[in-house]
């Protein structure tokens, strides 16, 4: 006997979330401070929206971070089993500060102080200790061997008493940065407490220095800088070309437009307003059982029976009418079944959208 | 006569993930993946061009931890069953979509395909790299090296040390997967910082690469921008730069070939469109819906609504862009010979996993263009740094400026609030493995094995790839908990050397896990 059967499914499409919204790689600038390591630790970040992000900037490497996360493909939910459950320790109890290059106009440190360190700058200072303010200061050390005085200026920047990292905005590209971190007291004066190594942010234009032997015509080089950034001929030239650059460059006008039109893959989370969805497909399952050594045919193709003699054969299910003959023929091919049935599809569908409530 | 050269890279890389303690781990998919449709592919169109006699060039790097798992066996064995699995799923498609012949010629599509990878790959005895190395010994391939487990330098330059190790790991175990030393290297992320030139000098490397401004905001200025080689003061190791012109034309999502209607739809994958009990033995285990790598949609244009891949209509788009990208580096190469007066070279960088896994056609498009520029021109010639080089050995000398080719051309893709937290533990341990190193400069037997496995662990924690997802926000547990593992790992051995108490079944159990890198000398992190 042949039966047959139906099979509606109502399938939500999901799809890899972190695929579809690769171009969410372009995560909000960082702000101009942040109390890093301990928020971090803590919790994760926050689900990034959609909305507002086709908006955001796209500067260099946004296609190259897309494209290689989707090399990372992720499930939708994942246990986490740790293999060893403990945490990282939050400090390693030991003075210490590093300084890092963000970028030309950015500095990254982190910090810890030891207690120890804390201690007796409290025996030290006594009331004064309470009412000091924690302080970065910023010093400019440009072409200079640093001793602690001689900087060619320096900035303070007043952090909050749990803070122990900070980006820092120097502005100041092609420059050497050295930072330290202490207490200022209320009569203005800076202890230092910890001292960071020195870092060099990077010109964020070319060079004004030509070598000599391999000199280049001002014009010429403007032309062949645009070239290698890839403007191609039309590369902005003439007075002020470095400033148009940088402002192509980094400020995303370079890529900008458009990228909300770009099909995939780098594809963008579905438009505003309502995203309400619905998919339906339907699948049939033939399935029956005919002596296990018969041999029988679907649609007048041979299909393999299991050792019990019974089959199951799964097609998708188009709309209109699909007649599928199951014919059997005994193993001495004396005698021959067939059961045909007869299925069609035919879909329609609606759409309403009521009234919002008002609230 | 050409005027001028293409130097096409491909960085082929993904993080060491294996994980023995695990039947089925779903991360080991990004590698089943690649080798299913980005490795095997790209040999197939290397090894047909060498059968044809086309001569090509080919730069392309494979990075210490892709070559560790592809020489793995467990892992070997693991993609056996994962492309017998693909090859069971297109039977049944084959057979699920008999009304639907415009899915049923693809699902024959991809039994094919997934039964050549199968074949390809017990062809070279299933370790792949045998079959780059075969085309670097033929001349084709120039294949270089990468950071050992992929380290972004610029943010471990307070720790020279490390970046020596990194460097010194991926030379060694270049030189003993690929016979003889590596003379290039591609720079993990592009990152560079100036001064690094120094220890890619002392590790005998010859040439890196860099992004455009990291060539073009050098100083002093570099006389032919990005479009000929530099020499790095002091050192004289050789920089190529990233023309972005032709990088723009595949990778932009605007301009870029991927994006076409033609092509096939990444985000389409019956895993995650079938319905779930028919596709549940072939995703994950947990029931989670992953990419089977069977996708039956073109992208069509910007409406949810797709429609059927058309294998035919792709290949003529992936031919005339091919024939396009040609067509504009001809005349980028005429426009500046004139302008130059020398023979300018053009460096196309691209991650290889772009070819394949993520544009379906990438292939191809590579196997046109290259076909085109052997068989219908001579404005061009293919070239690789090391012939480059050897041809013109006298080049411009410059310091480098700090860049990379992530988000916004620096750090920021690795050093934003959401991975900040990792650099302070990740400097740490470089530092406790200096004072390691320092305290036991001839250590052996157990107390070797445990320094050698501390090397291990902090390298794996350095890989850039975790600070890279974390950096994205999306799916960040594995990577938090991988940062946290090794370090963690890392930490008790040192304790544990310290304190001269190694637990010598917990150590083998690690090595047995983290197992690569095998003659690794912890020596070298100094």
């Amino acid at each position: 006997m042949v039966i047959n059967k139906i099979k509606n499914s109502v399938k939500k499409m999901l799809r890899p979330a972190g695929k579809a919204k690769a171009v969410k790689t372009v995560r909000q600038k960082v702000a101009a401070s942040r109390v890093t390591a301990k928020k971090t630790l803590k919790s994760r970040p926050a689900p990034v929206v959609s909305a507002p992000e086709a908006k955001r900037e796209v500067v260099l490497g946004i296609n190259e971070v897309a494209i290689e996360k989707t090399k990372f493909s992720h499930p939708q939910v994942r246990k986490v089993q740790r293999v060893m459950p403990s945490e990282l320790p939050y400090g390693y109890g030991k003075d210490k500060m590093v300084l890092q290059v963000r970028d030309p106009w950015w500095l990254q440190t982190y910090w810890e102080v030891a207690a120890g360190t804390w201690n007796t700058l409290k025996d030290k200072l006594k009331e004064m200790f309470f009412n000091a303010k924690k302080v970065l200061r910023v010093y400019d050390v440009s072409h200079i061997h640093f001793n602690g005085k001689n900087a060619h200026r320096h900035f303070d920047i007043e952090v909050s008493h749990e803070a122990s990292s900070w980006y820092i905005d120097v502005g100041g590209p092609g420059r050497s940065w050295c930072v330290d971190y202490g207490l200022k007291l209320p009569n203005g004066e800076f202890i230092t407490i910890l001292r960071s190594n020195t870092v060099n942010t990077p010109l964020d234009g070319p060079s004004w220095v030509t070598d000599e032997e391999w000199m280049i015509p001002e014009e010429i080089f403007g032309r062949l800088y645009g070239m290698g950034f890839g403007f191609g001929k039309s590369s902005p030239v003439g007075k002020g070309w470095q400033e148009r650059f940088k402002h192509a460059l980094f400020s995303g006008v370079l890529a900008s437009p458009g990228i909300t039109s770009a099909g995939s893959p780098v594809k963008l989370p579905r438009g505003k307003g309502r995203q309400f969805w619905l998919v339906v497909d339907c699948e049939l399952i033939v399935y029956g059982a005919t002596e296990p050594d018969a041999s029988v045919t679907v649609q007048g193709k041979p299909i393999k029976l299991r050792p019990d003699g019974t089959f199951t054969l799964r097609f998708a299910l188009p709309d209109g009418k699909q007649v599928i003959p199951v014919k059997a023929v005994s193993a001495d091919e004396l005698e021959e079944r067939t059961i045909t049935p007869i299925v069609s599809r035919e879909t329609k569908s609606s759409q309403v959208l009521k009234e919002m409530a008002a609230t | 006569m050409n005027k001028g050269y293409l130097c096409l890279v491909l960085h082929s890389h993904l993080p060491f993930v294996r994980h023995p303690e695990h039947e089925d781990f779903l991360e080991e998919d990004w590698l089943y993946e690649a080798i299913t449709e980005t490795y095997i592919p790209l040999l197939w169109v290397f090894e047909k061009l060498v059968e044809d006699k086309i001569d090509f060039r080919v730069t392309m790097s494979l990075t210490p931890t892709l070559i560790s798992m592809l020489t793995d066996p467990l892992l070997q064995e693991r993609y056996s069953k994962h492309i017998n699995k693909l090859i069971e799923l297109s039977h049944r498609e084959i057979e699920r979509t008999s009304w639907q012949p415009e899915f049923q010629h693809l699902a024959i599509m991809y039994l094919n395909l997934f039964c050549r990878a199968r074949d390809t790959f017990e062809h070279h005895r299933r370790n792949l790299v045998l079959g780059f190395k075969r085309l670097q010994d033929l001349g084709k391939l120039e294949i270089i090296t990468c950071g050992a487990t992929h380290g972004y330098f610029p943010l471990m330059d307070v720790h020279k040390e490390s970046v020596r190790a990194q460097l010194k790991v991926a030379v060694d175990h270049y030189e003993r997967n690929l016979g003889r030393k590596p003379r290039g290297i591609w720079l993990p992320e592009c990152g560079y910082v100036p001064g690094h030139d120094e220890l890619l000098r002392e590790a005998g490397l010859k040439f890196f690469f860099t992004d455009s401004h990291g060539v073009l905001h050098g100083h002093p200025r570099p006389k032919y921008g990005v479009f000929a080689p530099v020499y790095c003061k002091n050192t004289g190791v050789a920089c190529f730069s990233r023309d972005l012109e032709s990088s723009k034309q595949v990778w932009s999502s605007i301009e870029g070939y991927p994006g076409d209607y033609n092509y096939r739809e990444f985000y389409r994958d019956i895993g995650f469109d079938l319905e779930y009990d028919y596709i549940r033995p072939y995703i994950h285990p947990d029931g989670v819906r992953i990419n089977t790598g069977i996708k039956y949609y073109r992208i069509t244009g910007p409406a949810d609504q797709k429609e059927a891949y058309n294998p035919h209509g792709a290949r003529e788009t992936a031919a005339s862009h091919a024939g396009n990208f040609l067509f504009n580096r001809q005349k980028q190469v005429e426009y500046l010979y004139d302008f130059m007066g020398k023979k300018p070279m053009i460096v196309s960088p691209y991650d290889a996993e772009l070819y394949g896994h993520w544009w379906f056609e990438g292939p191809q498009w590579l196997d046109f263009l290259i076909r085109k520029i052997s068989c219908d021109q001579d404005t061009i010639r293919m070239i690789t740094p090391s012939e480059y080089l050897a041809e013109n050995p006298r080049n411009q000398v410059i310091t480098p400026s700090m860049s990379s080719w992530g988000w916004k051309g620096y750090s920021e893709m690795w050093l934003q609030g959401s991975n900040d937290w990792i650099y302070r533990h990740l400097h740490e341990g470089s530092e406790r493995m200096t004072e390691l190193v320092h305290q036991y400069p001839h250590a052996g037997g157990l107390a070797q094995r445990a320094l050698n496995q501390a090397l291990r662990e902090l390298l794996l924690a350095q890989s850039s790839d975790w600070a890279f997802i974390l950096g994205t926000g999306t799916h960040t547990s594995y990577a938090v908990r991988r940062t946290k593992d090794h370090l963690l790992r890392f930490n008790r051995i040192y304790e544990d050397i310290r304190a001269n108490n190694i637990d010598e079944e917990w150590l083998a159990d690690i090595e047995s896990k983290d197992n690569l890198f095998p003659d690794i000398d912890y020596r070298v992190h100094q």
